[in-house]
């Protein structure tokens, strides 16, 4: 049995040391990171499929069949090779390096939201590590400031095609953005008051006991509204209506430049989905009343960011596409009363707690 | 931990997101076919010849709700450090002797503040989309 004890012993230490004290140690977690920005992928693409899986039972169609057998699951493979194989054409009215560059910006804001997404928290000889290629003390604002750039990306496309679909769009875009950061901006407070911290560590530590979702209710819905249209999903894709503006921002676009602007897009929702079930679904404490049941936390959060992108999945396949004014309507008419009603109401119930 | 230890990782995720786009790009220009003919560079224009730039003027309706989202943004900014201070502040216990409920008593009159600011805008018309 010695042995064991001792190979333990060994890992608990690397652990230690790649965690905290070595110097080199950011550089080396940033680098293996990348394979969180892979899993990342990994969960947009089984997304992608899920939502062409779920969408079709919902609109009484069997889905993506002929590929790969039976269930379709090869189909993502066609398209990656469809994508790779087709022609990269830039046309010639448009900006180039603003078109070179909104892809790149859009899926950068991606992977820098990833950076400080906790999956589980370690115990190892008595002390806590975050499982996160990065922690610090404002991760919840940071990750806000962060996907914020991906507006930038969206503007820049619209405006750098050189086409009036476009340019619409990208208006349309801040339009929407404008009216919606304000409440998920004040919900994030609310929950960040509850935790007394801005750290979403922290935050998903204080909902060991009771899920945030369950302490203020009305700011999960008004995180949820404000999230959909955040990333740009039915109802409120207005920025790439294809009924009234072909594709909106991504219309000049084809190939494989359009496809990394389509999973920047995905990437952001995954990792929407994986934000509400830290802040709000409880993270990795596993269920109330029953617990972790032994299970590792991040396979908790993994589950939950599922459950959450179904939900989204369920919703565009409910819901129609509302007009630009009723999207600026309910942002600045009813969700920002509500989130200040509930960050009155999770104040006070923050207080109640200290 | 040192704050620049929190942000080195997000140094190397930025590389990354650089990185990472222009591999494909380059993967993509050797699988690609190319072929060169001048009607494929011109801007979609539901098939038809487009007719003057893209830069259009027209009529921006929410110039008023941008200007108001500039003060909401700022009023939202003042909340984040409140967040961490406002059950235990040591200013205010070392001026006040004691802090709880004072904080947020003061953060509740500035909400009051800006909701009474949001309600004017309301009656003024700004928030209306089309005027």
């Amino acid at each position: 049995m010695g042995i064991f004890v001792d190979i333990y012993d060994a890992i608990m230490n690397f652990l230690i040391f790649f965690f905290s004290t070595w110097e080199l140690a950011p550089w080396v977690r940033g680098i293996v990171g990348g394979a969180v920005i892979g899993g990342v992928f990994g969960g947009a693409l089984v997304m992608v499929y899920l939502e062409r899986k779920f969408l079709g039972d919902i609109q009484s169609r069997i889905g993506p069949n002929r590929v790969g057998g039976r269930f379709g699951l090869l189909q993502l493979i066609a398209d990656a090779v469809k994508l790779f194989t087709k022609e990269d054409i830039i046309p010639a009215n448009a900006d180039k390096w603003l078109f070179i560059g909104a892809p790149i910006v859009a899926l950068t804001s991606g992977f820098l939201m990833v950076a400080v997404i906790p999956f589980d928290l370690l115990v190892i000889k008595g002390n806590e590590y975050a499982l996160a290629v990065s922690t610090m003390d404002v991760s919840i604002l940071y990750l806000e400031a962060v996907s914020a750039l991906a507006i930038f990306g969206i503007f820049m496309a619209g405006w750098g095609s050189g086409s009036k679909y476009s340019l619409l769009a990208g208006f349309r875009n801040i339009a929407k953005m404008i009216g919606y950061e304000v409440p998920l901006g004040i919900t994030i407070i609310s929950v960040a008051v509850m935790a007394h911290s801005l750290d979403i560590v922290e935050i998903v530590k204080a909902q060991s006991s009771i899920w945030f979702i369950i302490a203020q209710p009305m700011g999960f819905v008004v995180f949820g509204i404000a999230l959909l249209a955040d990333v740009g999903r039915i109802p409120f894709d207005q920025t790439e209506a294809e009924e009234e503006l072909i594709a909106g921002w991504a219309t000049e676009y084809s190939g494989m430049r359009w496809g990394l602007a389509f999973f920047a897009e995905y990437f952001h929702a995954v990792v929407g989905a994986i934000v509400v079930s830290l802040i709000f679904l409880g993270g990795w404490n596993g269920l109330p009343l029953i617990g972790n049941l032994w299970i590792p936390g991040i396979f908790w959060v993994i589950v939950k960011a599922i459950f959450v992108m179904m939900g989204m999945i369920w919703v565009r396949g409910a819901l129609p596409r509302l007009r630009i004014d009723q999207v600026s309507d309910i942002g600045w008419k009813v969700l920002i009363p509500l989130a200040m009603l509930n960050l009155v109401w999770s104040t006070i119930i923050g207080l109640m707690w200290a | 931990m040192e704050i620049i230890d929190s942000f080195i990782p997000v140094a190397v995720f930025v590389l990354f997101g650089l990185v990472i786009p222009l591999a494909i790009m380059f993967l993509v220009k050797q699988l690609s076919p190319r072929s060169k003919s001048p009607a494929k560079f011109t801007t979609y224009e539901s098939g038809s010849v487009p007719t003057g730039s893209a830069n259009i003027m027209f009529n921006v309706e929410y110039y008023a709700l941008a200007i108001l989202f500039v003060l909401f943004d700022v009023e939202v900014l003042f909340l984040y450090p409140w967040v961490t201070v406002y059950v235990n502040d040591t200013v205010m216990n070392a001026v006040f002797g004691f802090s709880t409920g004072l904080a947020v008593f003061e953060m509740f009159i500035f909400l009051l503040v800006v909701f009474l600011g949001y309600v004017y805008a309301w009656k003024k018309g700004v928030l209306q989309w089309i005027k």
